[in-house]
């Protein structure tokens, strides 16, 4: 994801803010991008990437997360590609401390025709929902991007092109609603699927998923519903001011949310707290909060220590209770940004994220 | 009403003379004379004088795509001879070495952007590095390859709107998985008509469809589907 002219070290600056552990973990990333581009160059090609989730993806790599990738297919049915799997496997388990979610989303084929065309049915499943939300949201190419450009571009265009009220610009705002409305769909799924999750593995891990769900995972959709209010709110400036109705104008659409997304979700908040200067406190304590979280995540010991607490940590648990109200105080702040009268974005989030 | 044509190199491979042959007496005013194989180029050149092209307003000579940087010069030498009867050169920029031997065709080199399997010359920004070091030249849309590179047209529209400027004729065709080149398709169709608007309708269409002389005019029809004139088309 994008990293340069980063939006949140402009933020930081502009607050006098010191977040080491973002910093850090941007550090970390970019080192291990690097040493995954040179090692797996040669498995991709003009038709498949490597594609990381996840904290690579995010820029918040730390020494204790695991890589989820996939294999993108977007080409010709090719049975040898299911023998690059085990290769590209072994070369990234080598530079990983852990496997791959367990669920099989990640260390897999994916293929560009199902991602595209299945978008709700029932054969929309939950892992090809999440593979596609993530896609947009919540990854990077590792290698060589053709592949990738091309999916995130077709996914795009779907949305917008089968959403006549923004294209034709009869909405009473200008927001994607077909994307929002999926995206809104994820961030449930995955609250849901936690509690599924409570119970599949007999609650373990469940401290660290709780309080990832109310940090990384609530910043992945935050920062999808900051992607589609930036279309009428216009803080994604990426290509200038747009005439989107126009003809040829869901064209620059795509492109325009297609660069916006290159943004990691960090940088995606930051770029609305910088359009708002009358919300800086609000920033503060939201990026504050998650400087903090990523801190806990990047303690080896304090990481270890939230992954093997019971599925009921004890109300005594200083690093639960720690991280449990960073995690409100991300919320809170959330709250304030969301629902804050001076701006649209209040208006937008009861349209668009209620009713 | 568009001016459309073929490559030769669509319609009989190395043979164009037996292209030209199979466009004589129809209703076609455009074509391109194709030495896609270095090997093809000098007999070309030297029976372009035999050749009957009167029926053509517009003609255009597609350079070698592949040759060594040693022949590089000698191709150069070869297709001032084409620019000297004001005819474009239209060139495939990954077979560049030596840019300031290109130089000299000024206006009439005539880039393309190139398929997915290219390192080079594919999307707009990557156009942008050769169009810096070729100044003058002018542009040959391949439409089909850059729908390759992007199928939402995404590209293509960049493309148009950066380099529209420099257009001069459009490569029309489909290109399938194996970056062959194929008659147009239904999808292809589609898709093309997304940056119609894009193309003024005095460009002339180069169709690189390979189809038997009895589909000439029905290919030519899909191209003009494909790519309507609009009344208001985009001004550069």
């Amino acid at each position: 994801m994008e990293s340069s002219q980063s939006q949140i070290t402009r933020l930081e600056q502009r607050l006098g803010a010191d977040w080491n552990f973002i910093r850090e973990a941007r550090v970390r990333t970019q080192k291990k991008r690097d040493e995954l581009r040179s090692v797996l160059a040669g498995f991709d090609s003009e038709d498949t990437s490597i594609v990381v989730f996840g904290s690579l993806a995010r820029d918040e790599f730390t020494e204790g997360s695991d890589i989820d990738w996939t294999l993108l297919i977007d080409g010709s049915a090719d049975p040898k590609h299911l023998e690059l799997i085990p290769q590209i496997t072994e070369v990234i388990s080598k530079a990983s401390a852990k496997d791959p979610g367990r669920e099989g989303t990640f260390g897999n084929m994916a293929f560009s025709h199902e991602l595209i065309h299945l978008i709700g049915g029932e054969d929309d499943t939950n892992r090809n929902t999440t593979r596609r939300i993530l896609l947009l949201l919540e990854s990077d190419v590792v290698g060589r991007p053709e592949a990738y450009d091309r999916v995130v571009k077709n996914v795009l265009q779907r949305y917008l092109n089968e959403d006549r009220g923004f294209l034709r610009g009869t909405a009473q705002h200008h927001v994607p609603r077909f994307l929002l409305n999926d995206l809104a769909r994820y961030w449930r799924t995955m609250a849901v699927d936690f509690a599924y999750k409570q119970r599949t593995r007999f609650g373990r891990g469940g401290a660290i998923r709780n309080i990832k769900l109310r940090m990384s995972r609530k910043l992945i959709y935050v920062s999808g519903l900051l992607t589609c209010f930036s279309c009428q709110l216009g803080f994604g400036e990426v290509l200038g001011p747009i005439n989107c109705h126009r003809t040829n104008g869901s064209l620059e659409c795509i492109e325009c949310l297609r660069r916006f997304l290159r943004r990691t979700p960090l940088e995606i908040l930051a770029s609305a707290f910088l359009h708002f200067e009358h919300l800086d406190e609000t920033a503060r304590m939201v990026v504050d909060a998650y400087n903090a979280f990523l801190g806990i995540l990047s303690d080896q010991s304090l990481r270890e220590h939230l992954e093997n607490l019971p599925p009921d940590p004890d109300q005594s648990d200083e690093t639960f209770q720690k991280a449990r109200k960073l995690s409100h105080v991300f919320r809170d702040g959330l709250l304030e940004l969301f629902f804050d009268e001076k701006t649209e974005l209040c208006q937008l989030t009861k349209t668009y994220g209620v009713f | 009403m568009r001016t459309i044509g073929f490559s030769t190199g669509a319609l009989a491979y190395a043979d164009f003379r037996g292209g030209v042959g199979m466009l004589r007496g129809k209703s076609i005013h455009a074509i391109e004379l194709s030495a896609l194989r270095q090997k093809e180029l000098l007999p070309m050149l030297r029976g372009l004088d035999e050749l009957d092209l009167s029926q053509f307003n517009y003609i255009a000579v597609h350079a070698p795509s592949e040759f060594s940087k040693e022949d590089e010069r000698e191709i150069v030498m070869m297709l001032l001879t084409v620019s000297q009867r004001g005819w474009p050169v239209v060139l495939h920029p990954d077979t560049i070495h030596d840019f300031s031997l290109w130089r000299e065709l000024g206006k009439l080199l005539c880039i393309e952007n190139m398929d997915k399997r290219k390192p080079r010359g594919r999307t707009s920004l990557e156009l942008s590095y050769i169009f810096s070091s070729l100044p003058e030249a002018s542009f040959c849309f391949d439409i089909a390859h850059a729908r390759q590179v992007d199928s939402t047209m995404t590209e293509a529209y960049f493309i148009l709107k950066d380099f529209g400027p420099r257009l001069r004729q459009l490569h029309v065709s489909e290109v399938n998985t194996r970056s062959k080149h194929d008659p147009l398709s239904l999808a292809s169709i589609l898709a093309f008509q997304e940056v119609a608007d894009l193309i003024p309708e005095y460009i002339p269409l180069i169709l690189e469809t390979p189809v038997p002389a009895e589909q000439i005019e029905a290919e030519m029809e899909r191209a003009r589907e494909a790519l309507p004139v609009h009344e208001q088309a985009f001004a550069y």
